[in-house]
């Protein structure tokens, strides 16, 4: 069997004690639910000396009301299960719930946490092998060596982001919430996330997620998490799309006031979908936004062979599965914006 | 209470006896003798035994698809606290190999290596971690050689030979096998349908990695523990290798996590424990790693075959033509019968009035190919169901009809002289279109949804072993006692098809016991009868006929003491609910026990020998290859598979399928149904899911030798499966039983193919059906669409244009 | 080769204390040091689900999760999925009359996530609830067919028949 590396482990119970054990061993990893950290190291991706495991750090497993902010506070610790059928976030953010219900299977969703899906490692065929199967390739720009294998010649690692989460978290305008030894920070997720397979996230190895942080609706919206992959559970996205339309009312054919499109799986960083400025003052219903959108989606996208699976595909099928997804936004119901103070 | 007339007793204890023979155990569903074990968690499989003192062994894989081998220096590993041995190629200099004809392999490399994934040296040491540690620190100096990943290209003048013990560089088996004139009955034909084919490589992938451990016992005793399914031949190997009299190793087969051809020949982990074991002295286990799974592979064979079939105008077969490339991987494993198999299973359940097959196996540089579930035949199967449907189409029948047609019919001769018997070919067909609702639905689906239809057949054993020999190819022991229990011996090994169920269910039926009175014991060398093991659908067939041998004869026996008390003839007693019963008059009965202590009494100790060998006469032809692919037996297969197809994204979606299958009898139904589903999943899976491929590009590494990239379907994915079963009972069978666990998977693939075809008229010669590949055949066909030479659409395109498709 | 440090759970209901290294998975400690083989190791990284246990009655898999973070939890493995004193779960009863098992390696993992399933919803299941929760657990010999209608009997035997009359899934 695939045996996991020596390594001490550490279960502090509080985050204070987390940031302390992180300072006490610089190279050590946080364990949150294992899903993803524990094939990398049987992988030998990494060799850290000492895991923190969160098993014991109950708050950070909360999801609070933060009615007086207009946002909602969920814990990093939070498992993906609790996640997707929280009635609070179900209501305001029906989105990332989407999202979190489509991470590979009911098991895994049971033990991995929002916090290790918003920190999932990158993801590159050439990488997510066993080190004998990396042996065989010479390693790469990730693992053992200092060639890219998916863009020849790149020194720019180009590993996939593969979290369900991330493009629903940063098209919700979401923050990610660090303490680290000099207190709390709290970061729009928007620059959380960095082009560098190596290192795809702001955070120092020193800090750890608290809480993912949402701002209730302001408008009606309609969002929507778009994943597709060959099998209908386990794997990781080959297609992963976040949007969210801001509308003046709860109609369908309502005033387009705002658009925020995410397209995940492309290289380190969820993409961001520009130029959509023409759909705002559209009316939703109006199949050329889905159009437009599409092929915006289309023009700005160009997924690539780091996941194993046919990257001029994946290109078509980003602006298929867009344009139907909007499509159907229409015929589901709006999210309504939330009334301060009122419970 | 009126006097009965012995005539409504005998009715009675008919049936009472469920009519003798009927209801009493065969036919009906049963719990597994072993299942509760199994579900429980206290079945020990392979890799749940414990030894004392025992060591883990691992062994260094080579990362190099093709390499000479310069030196091994395992001086650094030996050093290593914690390890016991290193052994290399050169502990293993005998080459063997499963099929006598073709030993081309070395328990680890000698010299070369063919493959990534390639053994090269084994250590032993006090615990994984250690092993493992050991492993890196071999230095293996190699000498890179260019590696071929083509058949074709490995088989050009002057390409490097591969395998080392090859006799004819990297052609690996070369067949033409003809008969009638198959190039003239075809140039004849009113319609001739001509194709190319591809069957993408794919593997097993059972549940339960490979896992073997041996020990060796102060008397020089080796027993290896192993997740086999050839028992026999591995204990054969081993004593070859090992140069040990066969009689000084016992090969166990604990219970088996799934196996479907993948563990059935001997593998280099069983030569490595053993070898470590009979070193040091202590117990060895060594376990692979799912990765190393994929690497031993022996899996589907990836063909490339060319087919060119005449038909008349009424639909009726006039002559196959086929030309076939074998890619077999590094080494020969079956694929002498492989190649074979690819022509000679053909021939049923269509008549054949002219065939001509010529097939060429060629080693590359990857994992060996082998038997998977449906050995050889499911490739050419996917390509000739799909002729037949290009045929149908072009003649305007019905493709059900035009099988109809060509139907052989039972108690026939193939072109190339196989012997039929039953044949429920018919009966299959007629049970998925009436379930399917075939003629009502399929003239009503819309565009995008279609039903497709293939038929197969598969043998029940092989009429040959392996190796030639004129003993039994089955044998069992059963021995009674006054308690009333049962035991059954058998060296068939149950790799969960329910092998052992089996054996119960045919003894109980025999001596009127219940399945919880038995025992079966199987697998074991030392204390079961030979067996040659659970594959080419034999076991029922064969290891059946020899138990019911051994269970008739102590019935007889026990039926005899019993009238001998009785003062009856011994053939109005049966044996039946546990009890011995006058079948004249059923109120007069001795409990079971009874019955067998009167035997024990008069004979001693109850113990029964049964065998079972294949019928020689007339059953193939006397042309050289005429035995390979003969059997006493052939089940049949008729499928029906309703797919969705999306022509924006090429997402195919099954719906269901329908498997119709005729067993010969069902001696228990639910286990029969398991095998049909399981079958048909499989097939499933290997059209739409599953490709076994190394990556050219990347030196011949394996493209995803994981159970996430290589992608079973899971719950979610799987279509609802219709079990239909067919009984046509055949004479050589037990009761008339023939296999069910390999015979129902050959339809599916060409099932779906033609389905797909029947709702977006696009033909998916090439495999796996992939959404990109199926995107690509609509792009393909819109844009003959628009051009205007799409020849003919099975159902009008009506839906309306979406994005993605070509403007 | 340590030992390790002492770890404290409940396991099927009864504490227990051992040893275990740091870097051993729940998987390592159950099937190689405390001799509970019923929890199978098909596929090394998560991809199987043959390992599934549950841990404080959840469905989890064993190979990622390591022992170490079992303090003070509660496990139960197919080992204690039978009721006292030899009896069998309905769920393995349900199991055996519709031969669900095969080769049965993949059993002891889908009946944990059965489990969790019929106890959760406590009421009878559809095809569709069963697809849904299981599909985290491959099998390789059945195509599933039987394991659903097994799960799906068990739950109203259990329960009794669905209150409303579900639309056939297949």
């Amino acid at each position: 069997m695939l045996r996991l590396p020596p390594f001490d482990v550490a279960t502090p119970a509080t985050v204070a004690e987390v940031v302390r054990a992180l300072e006490a061993t610089p190279d050590a990893r946080i364990l949150a639910g294992g899903t993803d950290l524990l094939p990398n190291l049987k992988h030998r991706l990494e060799r850290p000396p000492a895991l923190i495991s969160l098993a014991r750090v109950t708050a950070l497993r909360q999801v609070i009301d933060k009615d007086d902010d207009n946002a909602v506070r969920i814990g990093a610790g939070v498992s993906l299960s609790t996640l997707s059928t929280h009635p609070l976030v179900r209501g305001a953010f029906p989105s990332l719930c989407e999202a979190a219900e489509r991470v590979a299977s009911p098991i895994i969703r049971n033990m991995a946490t929002l916090g290790g899906n918003v920190h999932l490692d990158t993801r590159c065929r050439y990488v997510n092998q066993t080190q004998f199967w990396r042996q065989g390739i010479g390693g790469c720009l990730k693992a053992e060596g200092d060639v890219c294998h998916v863009v020849p010649k790149g020194r720019n690692c180009v590993a996939a982001l593969s979290s369900d989460c991330v493009p629903v978290i940063v098209a919700l305008d979401g923050s990610i919430e660090l303490v680290g030894p000099e207190g709390q920070r709290t970061i729009p997720a928007e620059a959380y996330f960095r082009a560098d397979g190596l290192r795809h996230t702001v955070r120092v190895s020193n800090e750890v997620m608290t809480a993912l942080i949402l701002r209730k609706p302001a408008a009606y919206r309609r969002e929507r998490y778009l994943k597709w992959t060959v099998r209908k559970s386990i794997d990781f996205p080959l297609l992963s799309v976040a949007m969210r339309f801001d509308l003046e009312t709860e109609a369908p054919d309502a005033p387009v006031t705002a658009v925020r499109i995410v397209v995940g799986v492309l290289g380190a960083k969820p993409r961001l979908v520009g130029k959509l400025n023409a759909a705002i003052g559209m009316r939703f219903s109006d199949p050329k936004v889905a159009d437009m959108i599409s092929q915006a989606v289309h023009s700005q996208c160009r997924p690539l062979e780091n996941i194993p699976y046919d990257a001029a595909y994946r290109r078509r099928m980003l602006q298929v599965y867009t344009h139907r997804a909007i499509q159907a936004m229409a015929t589901q119901a709006a999210t309504s914006p939330s009334q301060p103070g009122r419970r | 209470m009126a006097t009965r007339s012995p005539t409504t007793k005998s009715a009675q204890a008919q049936a009472a006896a469920g009519g003798t023979t009927k209801a009493w155990q065969i036919g009906r569903s049963h719990r597994k003798v072993d299942a509760m074990d199994r579900m429980r968690g206290v079945a020990r499989y392979t890799d749940d035994l414990k030894l004392p003192g025992m060591l883990h062994a691992k062994i260094m894989r080579s990362p190099h698809a093709h390499a000479n081998i310069k030196g091994i220096d395992t001086s650094r590993a030996l050093n290593l606290e914690g390890v016991f041995a290193v052994v290399t190629g050169q502990d293993f200099k005998i080459p063997y190999g499963v099929i006598p004809w073709t030993p081309d392999e070395n328990a680890l490399a000698v010299n070369k290596v063919c493959h990534v994934g390639d053994g090269i040296a084994a250590v032993a040491a006090t615990d994984e971690d250690t092993a493992i540690e050991a492993v890196n620190r071999i230095d293996v100096d190699y000498e890179l050689l260019k590696a071929y990943f083509d058949p074709e290209e490995a088989l050009m003048e002057g390409a490097l030979q591969i395998n080392p013990h090859a006799k004819r560089g990297n052609l690996s088996k070369n067949l033409i096998l003809e008969f009638g004139d198959a190039a003239r009955a075809v140039q004849n034909s009113q319609l001739v349908i001509e194709g190319d084919y591809f069957f993408c490589g794919t593997t097993h992938a059972a549940l339960e990695p490979h896992c073997a451990v041996a020990q060796v016992d102060p008397n020089g005793l080796l027993t290896v523990w192993s997740a086999t399914q050839v028992s026999h031949y591995l204990h054969r190997e081993l004593a070859k290798v090992l140069e040990l009299p066969a009689h000084k190793i016992r090969v166990i087969q604990p219970p088996l996590g799934g196996a479907f051809g993948g563990k059935s020949e001997p593998f280099d982990l069983e030569f490595c424990v053993a070898k470590l074991a009979l070193i040091t002295g202590r117990p060895v286990k060594l376990l692979y790693t799912r990765e190393e799974v994929f690497y031993s592979h022996r899996g589907r064979h990836p063909m490339k075959m060319r087919y060119r079939t005449g038909f008349s105008r009424e639909g009726k077969i006039q002559g196959v033509e086929a030309r076939t490339i074998i890619d077999g991987g590094a080494y020969s494993s079956f694929g002498l019968v492989t190649t074979y198999y690819s022509g000679q299973l053909l021939c049923a359940p269509y008549d054949f009035p002219a065939y001509r097959f010529h097939s060429t196996r060629v080693y590359t540089n990857k994992p060996a190919c082998g038997p998977k579930r449906g050995h050889g035949s499911v490739q050419p199967r996917f390509a000739l169901e799909v002729q037949l449907d290009k045929a149908a189409v072009k003649l305007g029948i019905d493709p059900i009809d035009l099988r109809r047609r060509n139907d052989l019919g039972s108690h026939s001769t193939t072109i190339n002289e196989f012997r039929i018997g039953s044949n429920g070919f018919l009966a299959c067909l007629e049970a998925v279109e009436r379930a399917s609702q075939w003629k009502q639905r399929r003239a009503q689906l819309r565009y995008g949804c279609g039903l497709g239809v293939a038929g197969s057949t598969y043998i029940s054993g092989t009429n040959y072993p392996i190796y030639p020999n004129d003993m039994p190819q089955a044998a069992v022991q059963i021995c009674i006692d006054r308690s009333g229990r049962v035991r059954v011996f058998s060296g068939a090994n149950d790799i969960g098809q329910g092998s052992d169920t089996m054996l119960a269910v045919i003894t109980a039926q025999e001596l009127g016991v219940e399945l919880d009175d038995i025992r079966v014991l199987s697998a074991d060398t030392d204390l079961c009868p030979v067996d040659l093991g659970a594959y080419s659908s034999r076991i029922t067939l064969m290891v059946g006929n020899a138990c019911l041998d051994a269970a008739h004869k102590l019935r007889k026996k026990v039926c005899a003491a019993v009238a001998k008390r009785w003062e009856i003839p011994a053939t109005r007693i049966t044996l039946v609910q546990r009890k011995a019963m006058d079948i004249e008059d059923p109120s007069h009965h001795i409990a079971i026990a009874e019955a067998f202590s009167w035997a024990e009494a008069d004979h001693g100790l109850l113990g029964e020998v049964g065998s079972y060998n294949t019928p020689k006469e007339e059953r193939h032809g006397t042309y050289r290859g005429g035995t390979i692919g003969a059997s006493p037996a052939y089940s049949f297969t008729a499928h029906v598979a309703e797919v969705g197809v999306d022509e924006d994204t090429g997402v195919v979606e099954v719906k269901k399928i329908w498997v119709a299958h005729d067993c010969g009898r069902a001696l228990s139904r639910k286990i029969v149904e398991g095998q049909m589903e399981g079958s048909v999943y499989m097939g499933f899976a290997e059209a739409l899911f599953e490709s076994h491929e190394v990556d050219p590009e990347h030196g011949g590494v394996h493209r995803g030798p994981s159970l996430l990239d290589y992608r079973l379907p899971t719950f979610a994915d799987t279509p609802p499966i219709e079990s239909l079963i067919i009984e046509a009972p055949d004479a050589n069978g037990p009761y008339g039983a023939k296999e069910a666990g390999e015979g129902p998977l050959h339809p599916c693939i060409p099932a779906i193919a033609n389905a797909i075809y029947d709702a977006v008229g696009i033909r998916m010669d090439h495999m796996p059906f992939d959404p990109p590949s199926v995107l690509a055949a609509l792009d393909t066909r819109r844009a003959s669409d628009m051009a205007g030479t799409t020849t003919r659409h099975p159902r009008p395109t009506g839906s309306a244009t979406g994005p993605g498709r070509p403007a | 080769m340590s030992h390790g440090p002492v770890l404290s759970f409940e396991l099927n209901g009864e504490p227990i204390t051992t040893t275990v290294p740091a870097h051993w998975t729940l998987l390592e400690l159950l099937r190689y040091r405390l001799d509970l083989i019923g929890s199978k190791q098909g596929c090394d990284k998560g991809d199987c689900g043959a390992c599934t246990v549950q841990l404080d009655g959840e469905p989890v898999l064993a190979c990622l999760t390591l022992a170490a973070t079992t303090q003070g939890r509660s496990v139960t493995t197919v080992e204690g999925l039978g009721y006292q004193r030899g009896a069998c779960h309905p769920l393995q009863d349900a199991f055996d009359r519709f031969d669900a098992a095969q080769c049965g390696f993949c059993t002891p993992g889908i009946l944990l996530s059965a489990e969790a399933l019929l106890r959760k919803q406590a009421r009878a299941v559809s095809r569709e609830e069963v697809r849904a929760a299981l599909a985290g657990n491959l099998c390789r010999c059945t195509g599933y067919t039987k394991i659903i209608d097994a799960v799906v009997d068990c739950g109203e035997r259990l329960y009794g028949p669905p209150v409303t009359e579900a639309a056939p899934t297949d």
